[in-house]
């Protein structure tokens, strides 16, 4: 627990209209630890985690990084902060490599991004991370194959790397093993495993084992309100996450935990 | 290299090497030589607006504003009996209209998709009917442009803007120029960007990209460049009037780059050549040369679904 708090949240509401999507949340997500963000459906982890990357302006209530605050920067300062995000929905470059897709996330590191005239392929260094970034997930063998044709499960994985490739400390991952199988997924978890050890991670997903694996520290919403934060053991054993969001399905995590 | 397809490098070198030298066996003052001189010149227009709409993806349909003003900044800015600079009235038609496109542009880029259209649409317009209602420029008839500018450099005069073939071939190298600048741009890191923020823009600012800066430079570049394709042909028939910025100018460029294949450039080559062509053969055939014209163009858009360029590159590629 003496890990440095990266990330703040204060009082941090988004409110459509009447509606109040999320409402008064106070989080502290700290370096190198997985933190995990469940719920149900329409609790809020989507909008937690575009107002976290800058996408979102936040009602009310303040963002912290490092101690500064940021909720009013635009969204692209956010990556420069070194704040990643990766996407629900898989959102990359369809039409161009795997490789090129990492490049397009590296170049920005590097400068140059107004240089009329310098070949894109004129900088190493864009080209190197471009590759370690792939080589971090795990898709070595893909670097030359173009993105739209590589499995559904591969092109998560791309998805990761692109972050990666923006050098973030902080990652903000929105259900990296959404619609994935099971094989699939075990190996995001390996990679979140390792990952982890580097980086700050806020992870929302609806895998709930993956979950409970990963997460050091567990963030339940609930309607848009913050239900508890703690420990999987603390989380698991609270009344009013099984009432709120578990429900029935309590019985099952509590035989598995013990 | 920067022609990266197959199509482009048989292309590219056939095409600037018989325009280099069909004109030397022709008469100067020629009929050919003078409408070759404006297809070349409405080329460089055009690709100017395919930069735009097929590779930044803003679909502009103001574009004739910027052809509009290089032939009005000429007017404006010279005096009129006297002859100026071509090289120094260039740079000052550029300069003013990358300003005016900075301007405008970071209003317009505020918006995307169909207001995008409409805006871009609206500020054209907007200049169509200044010029149209002015009595300082001629109002619908236009201003003249009676002394054409003479072009020295440091004392040393090659060219000679009013021998028809010294102008064509200052047209074919500002094509080829035009040309080579949007090829080398779009190879360069800053092209790699505007190409991501077109394939996927919320990605890219996602990555940390200010995506308005990226758009913003790229409607300037293009912008300027129709500025001086409008200035050049302004100078070639001596006139400027307000049709230079008539949406149908927009409308038609668009037509034409959509037939040479979008997003490719030097498909606005084959396209403004195909359009201009299509239109001196039916023109010559019948009254209601209109009619066949349009025709034609919808059987190619059916046809060649990504335009000449992409149907060509279908039998040359691999």
């Amino acid at each position: 627990m003496a890990n440095e708090i990266v990330l703040e949240t204060e009082a941090l509401s988004k409110h459509w209209g009447g509606i109040k999507a999320l409402n008064d949340i106070s989080l502290q997500f700290r370096d190198r630890q997985l933190h995990g963000v469940v719920g149900p459906n329409g609790a809020g982890k989507s909008t937690l985690l575009n107002m976290l990357c800058g996408t979102l302006k936040p009602t009310s209530g303040c963002i912290f990084h490092k101690g500064r605050r940021i909720d009013t920067l635009k969204p692209w300062k956010f990556v420069r902060r070194g704040i990643g995000r990766s996407f629900q929905k898989t959102n990359i470059y369809p039409e161009v490599t795997c490789l090129e897709n990492c490049a397009i996330s590296a170049q920005r590191r590097f400068g140059g991004n107004f240089n009329l005239f310098a070949s894109r392929h004129s900088n190493q260094m864009v080209r190197k991370a471009a590759e370690q970034a792939l080589a971090q997930v795990g898709l070595e063998d893909r670097t030359h194959t173009i993105a739209a044709e590589i499995s559904y499960g591969e092109q998560r994985q791309l998805e990761i790397a692109m972050v990666l490739a923006t050098d973030p400390c902080i990652l903000l991952l929105d259900e990296p093993m959404a619609g994935m199988g099971h094989e699939e997924s075990q190996r995001i978890i390996e990679l979140l495993k390792e990952l982890k050890k580097t980086y700050c991670i806020v992870l929302v997903e609806h895998d709930m084992d993956a979950i409970f694996e990963l997460s050091d520290q567990l963030t339940v919403l609930d309607n848009g309100r913050h239900l508890i934060t703690g420990t999987v053991d603390e989380v698991r054993a609270d009344p009013r996450v099984k009432e709120a969001y578990l429900g029935a399905e309590e019985d099952d995590a509590e035989e598995q935990a013990a | 290299m920067i022609f990266e397809k197959r199509t482009e490098r048989i292309l590219v070198p056939m095409f600037f090497m018989v325009a280099l030298f069909v004109p030397l066996f022709l008469e100067s003052n020629s009929f050919f030589v003078g409408k070759v001189t404006t297809i070349l010149i409405l080329s460089i227009f055009v690709m100017s607006l395919d930069f735009l709409v097929g590779r930044v993806g803003l679909i502009t349909l103001g574009h004739a504003l910027f052809y509009g003003l290089g032939g009005y900044l000429f007017v404006i800015l010279s005096p009129e009996y006297e002859a100026v600079n071509f090289w120094v009235y260039t740079f000052y038609i550029c300069g003013i209209s990358a300003l005016i496109a900075l301007v405008t542009g970071a209003v317009v880029l505020r918006t995307t998709g169909i207001y995008f259209i409409m805006i871009t649409l609206a500020i054209s317009q907007m200049m169509f009917y200044y010029f149209f209602d002015s009595l300082d420029f001629g109002g619908n008839d236009g201003v003249f442009i009676f002394m054409k500018p003479e072009t020295s450099i440091f004392g040393l005069s090659f060219l000679n803007l009013d021998d028809p073939q010294h102008f064509y071939y200052l047209a074919l190298f500002s094509l080829f120029n035009t040309l080579v600048f949007f090829k080398v741009v779009l190879r360069s890191r800053f092209g790699r960007i505007v190409e991501a923020t077109k394939q996927n823009p919320d990605r890219t600012e996602a990555l940390g990209y200010n995506i308005f800066a990226f758009r913003l430079t790229c409607y300037v570049i293009g912008s300027t460049l129709g500025a001086y394709a409008g200035f050049l042909f302004a100078l070639q028939y001596g006139f400027v009037n307000p049709s230079f910025l008539a949406w149908e100018m927009s409308g038609t460029a668009l037509v034409m780059s959509i037939l040479g294949g979008l997003g490719t450039i030097y498909g606005a080559i084959l396209g403004t050549f195909t359009y201009e062509g299509l239109q001196y053969f039916f023109e010559h055939l019948t009254e209601e040369w209109l009619l066949f014209m349009g025709s034609a163009i919808i059987l190619m858009v059916i046809l060649l679904r990504k335009g000449i360029a992409g149907y060509l590159e279908k039998l040359l590629e691999k």
